[in-house]
């Protein structure tokens, strides 16, 4: 049976085993507080802070005066990096919470129990409040190293891993034996596949469209063969394309420099009425019948 | 035209000894009791009897049975750990301070909110609960009734496996003081499991 052999198998290690360099260590300063000298990388948050300027003194929590430690956790503040200030609210809130412990134990205390308003007035005790948070603190911080000893000591349990597994319970069967193939082959196979693929398709042209002066006046010439006259607005009524009018409009034109009809508009923006020459008018203006029947000029250029 | 082949699924026979040993033995994910228990078309009752015995039988071998709630699975024995990792080429993991007591606090306290974590900490734990379930060390379990309806966290068979555990009972006790206080307190009662045993991540 082969077992998980995944990368991610845990062994381990706590960061804390082997500190290169205390992380509270007391230097030759004249005052206890002023000689701590703190790593402040080390520390989390406010409480690990604070437990391990408890314990670098070696003093009990239950029983050390929480206030005796306000300057020292001070001075150990004044270290915080500023790339750490996402958690300097934190740190701030437990130093507050050491000076008002300090200040109290410094002031005078009503202790009179005959007097109903003094225990009143005191409130709950934040000192008491700190500890019991430092003791609970404190016991699932060393659960966790307890946790990560147990960790290095059994390494971890490993199962089957699932693809194995899976494949073990469908096919019944184990990994092939058989030498594995050449990688060459594989570009070999990859250069043949390559030959035999067709040449891709080229991408598909874009035609515009092909309106001509011809086709227009052809539906022009149309018109006329039915009625008399028509009014070029009707003609186009319907239609939405600007160049299919433009170009209608210059075929009518063009129909007029031949003679073939002729238009006439009584009102400026008024109805443009087209009719069919007579035979005397196209005679009396010398055009030959024969231009009738050749090809428009698509270029425009008589236009120019 | 052909009748369409039936697949061939053998009856369901007593859930023996041996048999669970087998199923759980070929399963690629941990399995939970109901789906046993469907598997081998019996009752929970009989699924629970039998995975006590396997789980005895199986005490002085290399494998053990790993049971997280309803979840469970086979894996090697603790004892058996260094010399499995040097057969797989086990990698050393690290976890910060951080991240060992914010586990720590989940293993003991769950099913635990995020600012329960935080409270017991003192400090922002969003990032460091973020990473312990990228490694899926802790998982989503459901939310909470609490304002805001929080996410409720606890530990997966991830965490059993890596910190060579076959079951929550065998945490290293906690402080005896403290203990007693978080028992008084109670764990957040989850109202809406987001995970079900069939479903949950390894």
């Amino acid at each position: 049976m082969r077992l998980a052999g995944s990368p991610g198998v845990p062994v381990m290690i706590p960061v804390t085993a082997a500190p290169a360099v205390p992380a509270v260590t007391f230097g030759a300063g004249r005052r206890p507080e002023s000689r701590t000298q703190i790593q402040m990388a080390e520390f989390d948050g406010p409480l690990a802070l604070l437990l391990s300027l408890i314990e670098a003194r070696q003093l009990d929590v239950l029983t050390v005066p929480l206030g005796a430690l306000a300057d020292a956790y001070l001075d150990a503040l004044g270290g915080l990096e500023a790339d750490r200030l996402a958690n300097v609210s934190s740190f701030v809130a437990i130093a507050s919470q050491l000076i008002l412990i300090k200040s109290r134990a410094m002031l005078p205390r009503r202790t009179d129990p005959s007097d109903p308003t003094a225990l009143a007035d005191e409130g709950t005790d934040p000192e008491a409040e700190l500890r019991a948070r430092l003791v609970i603190y404190r016991a699932h911080r060393d659960a966790g190293l307890r946790l990560a000893e147990l960790a290095i000591q059994r390494i971890g349990l490993f199962r089957r891993e699932p693809a194995a597994a899976h494949a073990a319970a469908v096919a019944g069967v184990r990994p092939s034996d058989a030498p594995t193939l050449d990688p060459r082959l594989l570009v070999g196979a990859l250069a043949r596949l390559g030959a035999i693929a067709p040449p891709p398709e080229p991408p598909p042209e874009v035609l515009g469209r092909i309106i001509t002066l011809t086709e227009r006046a052809d539906i022009i010439r149309a018109a006329l063969r039915d009625v008399p006259t028509f009014v070029l607005q009707d003609l186009l009524a319907g239609v939405r394309d600007r160049v299919v009018i433009a170009i209608t409009f210059l075929a009518m034109l063009e129909l007029m420099k031949r003679r073939e009809i002729v238009v006439e508009q009584a009102t400026p923006w008024g109805p443009i009425v087209a009719r069919a020459t007579t035979a005397e008018e196209r005679t009396s203006a010398g055009v030959e019948r024969a231009v009738a029947g050749m090809p428009l000029d698509e270029t425009l250029e008589s236009f120019a | 035209m052909s009748e369409p082949l039936e697949p061939i699924v053998p009856a369901p026979s007593e859930l023996t000894e041996v048999a669970l040993e087998a199923l759980l033995f070929v399963a690629e994910k941990p399995l939970s009791r109901r789906e046993i228990a469907t598997l081998a078309g019996t009752d929970r009752a009989t699924v629970d009897a039998r995975l006590g015995d396997l789980e005895v039988s199986l005490r002085a071998r290399g494998i053990r049975l790993i049971v997280d709630g309803d979840r469970v699975e086979l894996a090697t024995a603790p004892e058996g750990g260094a010399l499995v990792a040097r057969y797989v080429g086990a990698d050393a993991v690290r976890l910060s301070p951080a991240s060992l007591e914010t586990l720590a606090i989940v293993a003991y306290r769950q099913p635990v909110t995020k600012s329960a974590v935080e409270r017991i900490r003192g400090v922002d734990s969003d990032y460091t609960i973020r990473t312990l379930l990228h490694r899926r060390f802790v998982v989503e379990l459901g939310r909470s009734q609490a304002p805001g309806r929080p996410f409720l966290y606890g530990t997966g068979f991830e965490f059993l496996e890596r910190f060579g555990l076959t079951s929550l009972d065998e945490l290293p006790p906690l402080d005896g003081d403290v203990a007693a206080r978080l028992a008084e307190e109670g764990g957040e009662p989850i109202i809406e499991p987001l995970v079900t045993a069939d479903e949950a991540p390894r």
